[in-house]
């Protein structure tokens, strides 16, 4: 397959990408690992793609009082691999080794997989999890999206025309994480994925936990019931596994090739109590 | 110098392959090249009431649109049924694109050339077509249901063939059976995918009326004979040459349409036109394989004597008949008793048409199957009769001594099949397998240890045999070994060379001997005009054991004629020479000697005096090999894997093959092929399957959607071999490149099922995937 014709710009600047975006029918090339199977399969037909990878400035990571924030068009491979984000956000570190393949890290970015915005991508999920900040800059200005309104449905989000995601602010905090997720092959897309941060008082009881999942519905799921139930509890096999059932409670998967949704549903608690497990251990 | 046959040698191929210096179909760059995309259809079953071209005719850069009702008036016949297994099949007519019925989704209604491939695209957008769709019968129960739509309107049902394999008294078998066990086992579709997608560049020369095709086969000599009799030209007009093959796996034996279809719009244009299969549309344009449904039963006694089988291999075959038509089908039946002598088989074939994608050729045809099957259903009779599997296996092997035997069809040629099953178990007990699976259990998981025996049917085959079962083909091979005027050897060969190593297994073979040392060996292959003829192509594991053949026998006819000239030259006998390393020597007499150059130089240039009186000029001779009979190899397979009963998912951990393919050519080569074809079952067992929704339309487009195994799913393999020479070849080689697939599914069955012996699990359809074996242990917990 070969991709219909397309108008094509390297932006020199942010504000040039955005200027350009106003056009109808505009995309964003970022790190290409979507996009352009999509192009080349002709699911995506853009009159114009605007090209971002000359945009330095979206590439950074760096700690900013309480939180972490990393530019939008940072390699995942360089997230991954980055200090501040291993010893800060944890989670986001063991997300990134189940993303595609380090050959595809080191191409795709960041903020391209969050705008992607497939249900089933892992890093989408994360930001759910740990309540990211979207930062969003276009005609009208900057603003700034919670992540858990930023997905709206599968590979759709809350950004329009002429916007572009410019960076992601991810709160610090101390906490116990874990990643469960299960393919059909390694590195695949989850058939579902499990993301857990807790928050432990110093006798062990949970203060605070941020569980979402992957894959079990049209955006990530923040497993909100999980949490409160967790909420002062000590966590102890029963409670992981009642908690387990009430993650899987909240799912809505899809039935596609690979399996079908009780599956995906029944998985989502065992790897939900797993996750929890691996968390306390 | 060390012998060369048996040689652990580097493959002469894989420095250029690996350093990307490879030219493949598509890196061929002509002037005035065009390029072809093909427009499918995504129903799977509809009339094309109406076609319109124009506007793709008219956008600009496009030089030729045809569609199905024009390429059949540019035709001689519609494309060649090879394989003709049963006298009274129905034919299905089928042309390279369809005439006013598609009957499978994905088929082709229209081609376009154009300037750039993308150009060609743009074009088949503006293609108007209207359908109206049919009913379809996509599974082959639909297919086979009372009133099911017809596939073809003058046929009584959509079955293209009945047949059945016979042999000894079934009837008095399953009379005086101790025990009668029934099952039915499913396969899904799957289909080969070598990393090169097909392709093909046509040039119709106007001017000479030649045909130049350069194509990604695995069967030039075919090709050529096929594209003649469709476009009704003599072979002589048609050259067929094979670039380097990104691999083959048998979906490149095939012949099909858009072979046709560059050559027909090379003539309507008067340029060259490349058609390549990108990646999407090979989903639905490449030969589909091993779907089947078999039904069995075993009759045996309770000392474990399985005495007869009977059942039906229904296969799923798709619209059309592609070259091959049901021959694996056949061949599922045919082999099914495997290295068992079991005297009394009647095994039906019913051959099913669906609105599926032709079926066709993929490593192993019929065998892993067949393999499965046999193999299954010994475990569960050893179950039933609470014997050891291998106990099973042991009392029914064709004992050494009963070789040559007569199976169903096949007369297998030799076997030390206990022997092999014997070395493959004290592998498993060296590698330390039994330990593991207890270990892993101590901490609460659930392994276990599988096994299989298979045999293979190899070195394909005499051709007046094959002739006789249908095939419209012959089997025979003919080699071309040559030494120049400075003594080095050039090999030409009419096997393909496709990434499974040929060129440097027949180089070794020359050089062993000739006496000549591996670099002054040359392979040439992959062209009509230069190379000879080999019957039916590069499959069916005939490469090496029949080209191998035909190379020694030629090589040694030539070291004789070197010898006489030598003798002449060194005022000897030929019968006191010695060549050692391209050098020949008076034995005995170390300074005594000549080059293999001088003796070059006395054939082809200053022959006065040298060449011997009435010894003719040049060093060549040409071997045509005709086998008399197959060679079978055969193996055994274990495999350790661990089950996550939670999830269902299956990881395999080890993975070993005892093998034996008689006289090994290239060891490194032979584990190789054992390797791919593992990884090959591994993704048959596991994680392949072309899937079609309710409404038969394909939901297979991407790799996304079809799983094949990545580095990180296959095991460690190991293996270990012996070797039984096959007797009536040339050499003692035997086949093997289909010998890793055939034996993987059932021993991955297997230890599946021995990791969750206390859930009863019970594995009748492949591939085995995390859902549906969770269902099965939920099944066995509750039992």
């Amino acid at each position: 397959m070969k991709a219909a014709a397309f108008d094509y710009v390297r932006a020199a600047s942010v504000d040039e990408a955005i200027s350009s975006l106003v056009a109808d029918g505009a995309l964003v090339l970022a790190g290409g690992q979507s996009l352009v199977p999509l192009l080349n399969m002709r699911l995506a037909r853009p009159s114009l793609v605007v090209d971002v990878n000359g945009l330095d400035e979206l590439a950074y990571v760096r700690r900013d009082g309480e939180h972490v924030e990393i530019g939008a068009l940072t390699r995942q491979r360089a997230v991954e691999t980055s200090d501040v984000v291993r010893r800060d956000v944890p989670l986001l570190a063991q997300a990134l080794r189940h993303v595609g393949h380090v050959a595809t890290r080191n191409r795709g970015t960041l903020g391209g997989s969050l705008a992607h915005a497939d249900p089933a991508a892992e890093l989408p999920a994360v930001a759910v999890a740990l309540d990211a900040e979207l930062v969003v800059r276009g005609p009208r200005g900057e603003r700034v999206v919670a992540a858990r309104e930023f997905f709206e449905s599968p590979f759709r989000t809350v950004l329009t025309t002429g916007e572009l995601l410019s960076a992601i602010r991810v709160p610090v905090r101390a906490a116990d994480c874990a990643v469960e997720e299960l393919t059909r092959r390694s590195k695949d897309l989850a058939l579902v994925a499990v993301f857990v941060a807790l928050e432990r008082t110093a006798d062990g009881r949970c203060e605070r936990a941020r569980i979402a999942v992957a894959g079990a519905g049209p955006t990530p799921i923040r497993a909100t019931a999980a949490e409160e139930l967790l909420h002062g509890r000590s966590l102890s096999d029963d409670v992981i596994a009642e908690a387990a059932r009430e993650i899987a409670a909240v799912t809505d998967p899809p039935s596609d090739l690979h399996a079908p949704a009780e599956y995906r549903r029944e998985m989502a608690a065992v790897l939900g109590g797993r996750a929890l497990t691996k968390a306390v251990r | 110098m060390d012998e060369l046959i048996g040689a652990r040698v580097r493959r002469t191929e894989d420095l250029r392959l690996l350093t990307g210096r490879a030219r493949f179909v598509d890196d061929v760059e002509l002037p005035h090249l065009l390029e072809a995309a093909v427009l499918r259809c995504p129903l799977p079953h509809a009339r094309i009431k109406k076609i319109g071209t124009a506007a793709a005719a008219a956008l600009p850069g496009v030089s030729a649109v045809l569609t199905g009702a024009e390429v059949k008036a540019a035709v001689r016949a519609p494309q060649p049924v090879l394989w003709r297994n049963v006298p009274d099949m129905r034919l299905t007519s089928a042309y390279p694109l369809a005439v006013d019925r598609v009957r499978h989704p994905g088929q082709g209604v229209a081609v376009v050339a154009a300037k750039d491939r993308a150009t060609a695209e743009d074009a088949l957008e503006l293609i108007d077509v209207e359908y109206e769709e049919l009913p379809a019968v996509s599974t082959l129960e639909e297919a086979t249901a009372e009133g099911a739509p017809r596939l073809y309107d003058d046929w009584p049902d959509n079955v293209c063939a009945r047949t059945t394999v016979v042999a000894g008294d079934v009837a008095t078998a399953f009379a005086e059976a101790d025990v009668v066990l029934a099952e039915s086992f499913r396969f899904a579709r799957q289909m080969g995918a070598p990393l090169e997608t097909r392709g093909v560049v046509a040039t119709w020369d106007p001017f000479t009326g030649r045909l130049d095709v350069r194509l990604a086969t695995q069967a030039p000599n075919l090709a050529r004979e096929l594209l003649g009799e469709v476009l009704g030209l003599p072979v002589a007009k048609i050259r067929v040459r094979t670039p380097d093959v990104g691999g083959g796996f048998g979906n490149k034996f095939d012949f099909y349409g858009e072979e046709v279809l560059a050559a027909l719009l090379s003539r309507r244009t008067g340029r060259p036109v490349k058609l390549i299969e990108d990646r999407v549309e090979s989903f639905v344009a490449n030969v589909h394989s091993r779907e089947q449904k078999i039904d069995v039963e075993f009759a045996a006694k309770a000392d474990g004597t399985i005495t007869g089988v009977r059942g039906t291999v229904h296969g799923v075959l798709g619209s059309e008949l592609g070259t091959i038509a049901f021959g694996p089908c056949f061949t599922a039946a045919a082999c099914l008793t495997g290295p068992y002598a079991i005297p009394a088989v009647e095994m039906d074939v019913v051959a099913v048409m669906t609105n599926r994608p032709p079926y066709g050729s993929y490593r192993g045809w019929g065998l892993p199957k067949a393999n499965f099957v046999q193999e299954r259903m010994v475990e569960l009779l050893a179950g039933r009769l609470g014997l050891a599997a291998h106990a099973v296996r042991r009392k029914n092997f064709v004992p050494p001594e009963a070789f040559p035997y007569q199976s169903p069809v096949f007369v297998y040629d030799s076997g030390r099949y206990e022997e092999c099953l014997d070395l493959c178990i004290e592998a498993v007990e060296e590698a330390g397998w039994a330990e593991r699976v207890a270990e892993a259990r101590a901490r609460g998981a659930s392994a276990g240890i599988g096994y299989s025996f298979h045999n293979e049917i190899t070195a394909f085959g005499p051709s007046r045999i094959v002739n006789l079962s249908g095939l419209q083909h012959s089997g025979f091979d003919e080699e071309v070994v040559r030494i120049d005027s400075t003594g080095h050897v050039t090999v030409h060969t009419g096997q393909s060379a496709m990434g499974q190593g040929i060129h440097t297994a027949l180089a070794q073979v020359a050089g062993h001997a000739l006496g000549v040392p591996l670099d002054h060996v040359t392979v040439v292959s992959g062209d009509t005009d230069s190379c000879p003829y080999t019957g039916y192509g590069t499959g069916a594991s005939r490469a090496a054991a029949v080209g191998g053949a035909a190379v020694l026998t030629a090589a040694t006819r030539l070291k004789a004629k070197v010898l006489r000239i030598a003798a002449n030259i060194l005022e000897a006998s030929p019968d006191d020479l010695v060549v050692e390393n391209g050098r020949i020597f008076v034995d005995g007499v170390p300074d005594r000697s000549i080059g293999m150059a001088q003796v070059g130089d006395a054939a082809y240039r200053r022959l006065d005096g040298l060449l011997p009186d009435g010894e003719s000029p040049t060093l060549e001779e040409r071997e045509v090999y005709d086998p008399v009979n197959v060679a079978t190899a055969f193996g055994c397979t274990a495999v350790l894997a661990e089950v996550d009963p939670e999830t269902g998912v299956v990881t395999l951990l080890g993975y070993l093959i005892a093998h034996d393919c008689g006289t090994v050519i290239n060891p490194l080569i032979v584990d190789g092929q054992l390797h791919g074809g593992a990884a090959q079952a591994i993704g048959g067992a596991l994680y392949e399957e072309l899937a079609f929704d309710d409404g038969g339309r394909m939901l297979t487009r991407t790799f996304r959607d079809y799983l094949i195994p990545t580095a990180t799913e296959i095991p460690p393999f190991a293996l270990t071999h012996m070797a039984t020479p096959a007797d009536h070849i040339p050499g003692g080689f035997k086949g093997m490149g289909e010998a890793g697939v055939i034996g993987g599914g059932a021993a991955i069955a297997h230890a599946v099922e021995d990791a969750l012996r206390e859930y009863g699990v019970k594995i009748t359809t492949l591939p085995i995937t995390p859902p549906g074996l969770l269902a099965a242990i939920k099944r066995g917990a509750t039992r």
